[in-house]
């Protein structure tokens, strides 16, 4: 459906896209999570056909960005980081141009206006100013635009900026609705929502690819250790002991107890082994109740600056090593 | 491309803008055709035109300079850009709406000659040639003006610009009378243009090679060429500047002859401007 092959781009010296390919099949959600300045926004005005790749291209539905624009252009519904909306037009103006400048068929013009207003909530402001509107709306009018004409790509850079959390809900199941019929590209600098939308999350950095994967997948990646918080009632040599005993227990680490007479640590265990069990029968026969017990998978947002903020050479190294764990 | 060219004529009479331009443009030509026709008794539309020539410093720059600059600036070229239509047809819609604006105005000048054959004879031949002349001469600066607003983000930017190079034309004629003529000046002052062209050019490409060399190359041409054939610069540098001075063309069509040559040079500067603008749009995608 989208084919992204060796996309480069340079501004003068600096490279802001590196090589990047990937491809998106029909009807997926792809999230595109890197820190700011990674190339989010370039990527997707590449992928548009809003500016130009130093190398490399971009195939849309069989049609290839640069080679064929105005067709390939035709299956893009694009809202870019800034919703491009015009202050002096109401949003019924608005959308009717836009839906003017798709070609979308003149009957079926008014349906799919309505249609697009309804999903994304706007009908009640439809004959009101552009200017007037809040940025939740403004949003809600480009999130509008984007899909009016029921494009087979959707494209949205940071959809979910400037909404409240009940509209972020709403259009995030719109989203979801939408890769019903359409493939959706998201990027996004809220790792939650991409982990509850996407089908599958591509991490860059720097212009380079970090890491492919479903979202739930990519934690196993660099989860080499699962961790576990205790906070146990007792004094530290027993309750050393006790976890030490624990088959599968490989590390521990002690951390200052804000409860007088506690100990905080944290017990790590290689993967295979489920630890919870032992480590609950040993405290028990040491006497050294436990207060608390928490395990620690590694969030998206671990993950996420753990890959962006490691030099590049590192990173590509451990990226392999946890691929061989797979 | 009738998508952008509904929206726009729709931004430039939903807003003052248009209302203004129209306004301006017919008081200031009703005032001279009052005071030269009516007053005077001159039965040519031509004179009054002329005088007319000088609000376009004001007029061309207020319709111009939202066109590209606004779009730019509020990141709406990215809507239009990444729609299935082409940038030649975007601009393209833009150009029509500002001539048609402009139309607009002339078809309210047109009727001015008519009033005065009321007073006497009146040559509606001369008077319809020049006219066009003025329409072409408002086309072709409409294009400067696009152009200019393509390349900028600022409105105030584009309009102080293109106020400034219409101003420019506009006086291009006093300033010829002062060039001079002789050969050896007419070649350092090529010699100037070529080395500035060069510096220009390296600014736009970054290439040393080339510009150094156009430069080199174009220097070494001007100086074979003094010395083999120093007439060949005999009142070239008149010719030269003369060439940009859009408003002496426009004395052609009030002579009522309809010029070819003068038609020509405006439509090629419209065409000129509107490709220059596809251009530069384009070469921003790919810089």
């Amino acid at each position: 459906m989208i084919e992204v092959k060796n996309l480069v781009k340079k501004y003068g010296d600096h490279v802001a896209v590196d090589h990047l390919s990937f491809t998106v099949e029909r009807g997926q959600i792809l999230g595109f999570l890197g820190p700011n300045g990674a190339g989010k926004s370039t990527t997707m005005n590449m992928i548009t056909g809003y500016i130009s790749a130093t190398e490399g291209t971009v195939i849309i539905n069989g049609h290839d960005i640069y080679d064929e624009p105005e067709e390939a252009k035709k299956s893009i519904g694009y809202l870019p980081e800034l919703p491009p909306v015009y202050p002096d037009m109401t949003v019924r103006e608005y959308l009717n141009f836009v839906a003017d400048i798709k070609k979308v068929d003149r009957k079926r013009k008014d349906y799919m206006i309505k249609d697009a207003m309804k999903k994304t909530k706007v009908e009640d402001v439809s004959e009101r100013l552009i200017k007037h509107l809040s940025k939740g709306y403004k949003q809600r009018v480009g999130l509008a635009q984007a899909i009016l004409g029921y494009p087979e790509v959707i494209i949205l850079d940071e959809p979910t900026v400037g909404l409240d959390p009940m509209q972020i809900i709403e259009i995030r199941d719109l989203i979801k609705d939408l890769a019903k019929e359409h493939t959706v590209i998201l990027s996004s600098h809220i790792l939650s929502e991409v982990s509850a939308v996407c089908d599958s999350v591509l991490i860059i950095n720097k212009g380079k690819l970090v890491l492919q994967d479903a979202p739930d997948m990519i934690s196993k990646h660099l989860n080499k250790k699962d961790g576990l918080h205790l906070v146990v009632k007792g004094a530290k040599a027993d309750v050393d002991a006790a976890i030490a005993a624990v088959p599968g227990v490989i590390q521990r680490e002690y951390e200052e107890a804000k409860e007088a007479g506690t100990v905080k640590v944290t017990v790590y265990s290689d993967s295979e082994s489920d630890i919870r069990e032992g480590i609950f029968y040993a405290l028990s026969d040491a006497k050294c109740p436990i207060f608390d017990m928490q395990s620690t998978t590694m969030s998206l947002e671990d993950i996420f600056l753990e890959v962006t903020k490691e030099e590049p050479k590192k990173r590509r190294s451990k990226k392999k090593t946890a691929k061989e764990e797979n | 491309m009738l998508a952008i060219y509904k929206k726009e004529m729709r931004s430039y009479f939903t807003s003052i803008i248009g209302y203004l331009f129209l306004g301006f443009f017919l008081v200031v030509s009703g005032i001279y055709h009052v005071v030269y026709n009516m007053v005077s008794g001159y039965s040519d539309i031509a004179y009054a035109l002329s005088g007319v020539v000088m609000v376009f410093i004001l007029l061309v720059p207020m319709l111009t300079m939202r066109l590209m600059a606004e779009e730019n600036r509020q990141k709406t070229d990215q809507l239009l850009f990444t729609s299935p239509l082409s940038i030649t047809q975007i601009i393209l819609g833009k150009y029509f709406v500002v001539i048609t604006v402009l139309a607009l105005a002339m078809v309210v000048v047109c009727i001015y000659p008519l009033v005065l054959t009321e007073y006497g004879t009146v040559n509606l031949v001369y008077a319809y040639t020049s006219v066009l002349g003025f329409y072409l001469l408002g086309c072709a600066y409409m294009a400067i003006g696009l152009f200019i607003s393509a390349v900028t983000e600022s409105q105030v930017f584009a309009a102080i610009v293109t106020f400034v190079v219409i101003l420019i034309t506009c006086l291009m004629d006093g300033i010829v009378g002062i060039m001079p003529t002789d050969n050896k000046s007419a070649w350092v002052i090529f010699a100037i243009l070529v080395l500035v062209l060069a510096i220009v050019l390296y600014a736009m490409m970054r290439n040393a090679v080339v510009s150094v060399g156009i430069g080199l190359v174009g220097e070494v041409v001007l100086a074979v060429l003094y010395f083999v054939n120093p007439s060949f610069y005999d009142s070239s540098v008149t010719n030269f500047f003369g060439w940009f001075s859009v408003v002496s063309r426009f004395d052609q069509f009030t002579t009522g002859i309809l010029d070819l040559s003068s038609v020509i040079y405006y439509l090629s500067l419209c065409v000129l401007f509107v490709f220059l603008t596809i251009q530069a749009i384009k070469k921003r995608r790919w810089s």
